[in-house]
């Protein structure tokens, strides 16, 4: 009886769930092996196709390269204002939090687009980088790989802030308590105590930053164009642009695959160093 | 605590916050600027910006699209979304662990890729109308944050409450309405809220949900900024923004913005 | 190496509100004295007011030579053994042991090898490569005991060490923690909020309420002569009641209470008796007797309760409401009159409110 209940109660989400979602991004993976037979490669015609074309091969490594350095800066510039944001008093903590709260609840489209105007030829940077006479005449910063990093780090350190804050938040005050008085200096502590005890909750904001960055669509849609295609443009070119389906279902499976080998991998990591799940 | 942080983290944490926070400003001063191509400073001011978003049409058309998908989304994803969160808390022993996985799942796959499945199996295959698709998509999206933040309020939610009213001889069914759900309420409101927001502000699901005469706001902001790049832009993201600060000013009113960075 | 504490006229401020007021209190070279009180009271602020992770607002804390009012909390050179223990979870059990000495730029042999000397000590060398959260309450505790320790800390300071801990263990620790102390001969302040084990383990104890000491004293000091009602209620006298005298015939005091009911008491046995006093005595100090020319309240008794070594009674004396003991070999009924007789050597005069 209790048992049924529980089911009833579960079956319109999991339903909802398995044949709107599982379902049809397993035909999609499924349209990846084609029909047997066709082509050279056989089923994986699909992938030969993806990795012999140079252009591809180059979006799927830009894409690895953005969301890396997106990552590490979004780490270490999150980290910092986290740890001060963390050590401050109450009330200016909690401003802090929602000046970091507010860009996250603005949407992705919006806050691509303030880059848009600022890195544009007539943009506040060119603006300031002339007034300043460090160049003479405007400087081309859309459409460049930097132009994405710097939006997508934008996008993505308020997040990291915010659950780096958690991480460092968790960590009992007793423990930097204990660790002073057994002698231990603000730097001391941090090294010793804090950034051990913060390194899961570190691989887990890289984690959703890492995959977050490497699967978005807008911010490389409008600062980078198609001359800086990710695996999102990619994606959405291959589809509604060249309806090349096949095609667009490869890069669906690539960017699948890197997610959730990506994910399986850090959580058993994070896991393996949390110290107090022991 | 009373220890002081060295000064040289708390400048680079000043300029992460303007970092953050100036190019937002700048958008602000964009939407007022009287001129026919984005600028800041603005030149000259003028409200005839916001004006003009009520003037195209395809703008007062997808604002309403935006405002159906996440209310009537989240509202489904909620009605569903809730008993599935429940059964796992209260029925936890009777059901599989690979329930609570595969109620991740729609966080897990990424967004466009469950767009592009959607276009093909949904919109193309089973022919539904382009509108239902969107929708579907949006429940979709929003789903497991209405499963998780309930499922996290639930956590903490004593059962023993649930069986001291039906030993009081409540019927199950009326307990769980009138014992279990206004003790969960700041989470589903917590959880109604970020799904709107979400829902509001998603891209990468709409981008191939959409169809002849029917998008969201998102969508023909990215159309819009291909064509002209006017200040009606910055003026529909100010726009945005204000909704934005409304919603964290009834957050704030209501419930504590911890909720929202949880 | 060890050093006295002496804290004076410290007054402390969480925000607006003031949680301590013009506090005074020294602890001498090698003694162990309690701070002892309800949540609240204030002496968990005064150990983290020396521990340096609270700032005062006036007053100073010196140690030995050393004035501490200023001073970092890295840099004060105290042993502190936390309520949860706070070991830290990523480092090993002598890795925490060790953590004090690697802060004072001991070299790597002499880390280990002191630190396995202190882990011997509390009985724990054959857990030196676990990680805490392998350990049980008590050799958690053992392991606090000994990171605080090896750095041979000129004062020692417990933060109700033992609340975590069940009963029975609570008792063997806080003999081992006394044991380790004296031996060392360390200054140590101790926290707690349980009376038996301020009183078994501290060589003096001083009962806090609202921010301010009430009574500082020998466990035995306190236990019979409480100085004041407050201090009379905490350590467990039940029955405080307002007396003034009606008369004096040498050492022979005749008092009344409100009530207009007379007791005699005797100034040989219980020291000088103003002319208006409370009187405090225990459950156990007041002798129901069913004489009813005994000296004493005429009171009728209420409910009964059986206590295992006595009988205990609820008692009404006019508007008075008392608790009284009797012997286990005459249970009384309710309704019951009889004569409740102060026994002279466990009750105490107070000055009045």
């Amino acid at each position: 009886m209790k048992r049924l209940a529980g089911w009833m109660l579960a079956t319109p989400a999991t339903l909802m769930i398995a044949l709107l979602l599982v379902l049809p991004v397993a035909a999609t993976i499924g349209m990846t092996f084609g029909a047997p037979g066709a082509g050279t490669w056989g089923v994986a015609q699909p992938y030969a196709d993806f990795f012999t074309s140079g252009f591809r091969r180059r979006v799927l490594w830009r894409t690895f390269e953005v969301a890396g350095w997106v990552t590490v800066i979004s780490l270490a510039g999150g980290l910092v204002t986290a740890y001060v944001v963390s050590r401050c008093p109450p009330r200016v903590k909690s401003i802090l939090i929602v000046l970091a709260v507010f860009p996250l609840l603005t949407g992705v489209v919006v806050r691509s687009f303030a880059w848009l105007v600022l890195l544009g030829r007539q943009g506040m940077v060119n603006n300031v980088l002339q007034w300043s006479g460090v160049t003479d005449a405007p400087v081309a910063m859309l459409y460049t790989q930097g132009a994405v990093i710097v939006a997508m780090v934008y996008i993505f350190v308020p997040l990291m802030v915010l659950v780096l804050v958690g991480v460092l938040e968790n960590i009992p005050e007793d423990l930097l308590q204990a660790s002073s008085s057994l002698g231990a200096g603000p730097v001391a502590s941090f090294l010793q105590v804090t950034l051990p005890l913060a390194v899961p909750g570190l691989i887990v904001g890289a984690v959703l930053v890492f995959t977050a960055s490497f699967t978005s669509y807008a911010t490389p849609h409008l600062l980078g164009g198609t001359r800086q295609m990710m695996m999102g443009t990619l994606l959405h070119q291959q589809a509604m642009v060249a309806f090349d389906w096949p095609g667009a279902a490869v890069v669906a499976a690539i960017m699948l695959v890197v997610i959730v080998a990506t994910v399986l991998l850090m959580t058993r990591l994070a896991r393996r160093m949390n110290p107090m799940t022991t | 605590m009373s220890t002081r942080i060295h000064p040289v983290l708390i400048f680079f944490t000043v300029l992460i916050y303007i970092f953050l926070l100036g190019p937002l400003v700048i958008i602000f001063g964009a939407a007022l600027s009287d001129t026919t191509y984005l600028t800041f400073p603005p030149q000259g001011l003028t409200l005839r910006w916001f004006e003009n978003i009520w003037n195209i049409s395809a703008f007062r058309r997808t604002i309403v699209t935006s405002l159906q998908m996440a209310f009537l989304g989240t509202f489904i994803a909620l009605i569903i979304g809730i008993p599935a969160a429940y059964a796992l808390n209260r029925h936890r022993v009777t059901l599989p662990a690979s329930l609570s996985t595969l109620f991740v799942l729609p966080i897990l796959v990424p967004e466009i890729v469950i767009g592009f499945s959607l276009l093909r199996s949904v919109t193309v295959e089973a022919g539904v109308p382009v509108w239902y698709a969107l929708l579907i998509g949006h429940t979709l999206l929003v789903l497991p944050y209405v499963i998780r933040v309930v499922s996290a309020s639930l956590a903490s939610f004593d059962f023993s409450i649930e069986e001291a009213a039906i030993s009081l001889g409540s019927p199950p069914a009326k307990t769980f309405f009138t014992i279990v759900l206004p003790n969960i309420r700041s989470g589903m409101i917590a959880a109604f809220i970020l799904s709107f927001i979400t829902s509001i502000n998603d891209v990468s699901i709409s981008l191939f949900l959409t169809g002849p005469g029917i998008s969201t706001l998102p969508i023909q902001l990215l159309a819009h900024m291909e064509q002209f790049f006017d200040p009606t832009i910055a003026s529909v993201s100010v726009v945005l923004m204000l909704l934005t600060i409304l919603v964290m000013v009834i957050v704030e009113r209501t419930l504590g913005l911890a909720i929202v960075a949880k | 190496m060890t050093q006295p504490l002496i804290i004076e006229n410290i007054t402390a401020h969480y925000g607006t509100t003031k949680v301590l007021e013009n506090l005074s209190l020294s602890v001498a070279e090698g003694e162990l004295v309690s701070l002892l009180g309800a949540s609240g009271c204030g002496k968990t602020t005064t150990l983290r007011l020396v521990a340096g992770f609270l700032q005062p607002t006036s007053g100073t804390i010196t140690l030995g030579p050393k004035n501490l009012t200023r001073l970092a909390a890295h840099q004060r050179d105290i042993g502190l053994v936390f309520q949860n223990y706070a070991l830290f979870p990523h480092l090993t059990v002598r890795e925490n042991v060790a953590f004090g000495l690697k802060q004072r730029k001991f070299g790597g042999t002499e880390r280990l090898k002191r630190a396995s000397a202190m882990l011997d000590r509390v009985g724990l060398a054959h857990l030196a490569d676990r990680l805490p959260g392998e350990l049980s309450g008590g050799q958690k505790q053992r392991v606090a005991l000994a990171r605080a320790l090896v750095i041979e800390p000129p004062l020692l300071m417990f933060d109700e060490p033992l609340s975590n801990l069940d009963a029975k263990l609570r008792v063997d620790m806080r003999v081992e923690i006394r044991q380790l102390q004296r031996a060392n001969g360390t200054t140590a302040l101790y926290v707690t909020h349980d009376q038996e084990e301020a009183f078994s383990i501290s060589d003096r104890v001083a009962i806090m309420h609202q921010g301010r000491i009430m009574q500082l004293d020998t466990p035995e000091v306190l236990y019979q002569k409480p100085a004041n009602a407050f201090v009379a209620n905490f350590v467990g006298f039940e029955n405080l009641l307002a007396l003034s005298v009606t008369a004096r015939d040498g050492a022979l005091v005749t008092a009344q209470t409100g009530d207009g009911a007379l007791m005699t008491l005797s100034q040989d046995q219980l020291g000088a008796i103003p002319d208006r006093f409370l009187l405090a005595t225990r459950a156990d100090g007041l002798q129901v007797t069913t004489d009813p020319a005994a000296p004493g309240l005429t009171a009728t008794l209420g409910l009964r309760t059986y206590l295992g070594r006595a009988y205990q009674y609820q008692a009404k004396a006019g508007a008075l409401a008392l608790v009284a003991n009797g012997p286990l070999s005459q249970p009384l009924d309710q309704g019951a009159v009889v004569t409740l007789t102060p026994n002279p050597e466990q009750c105490a005069i107070l000055a009045p409110e």
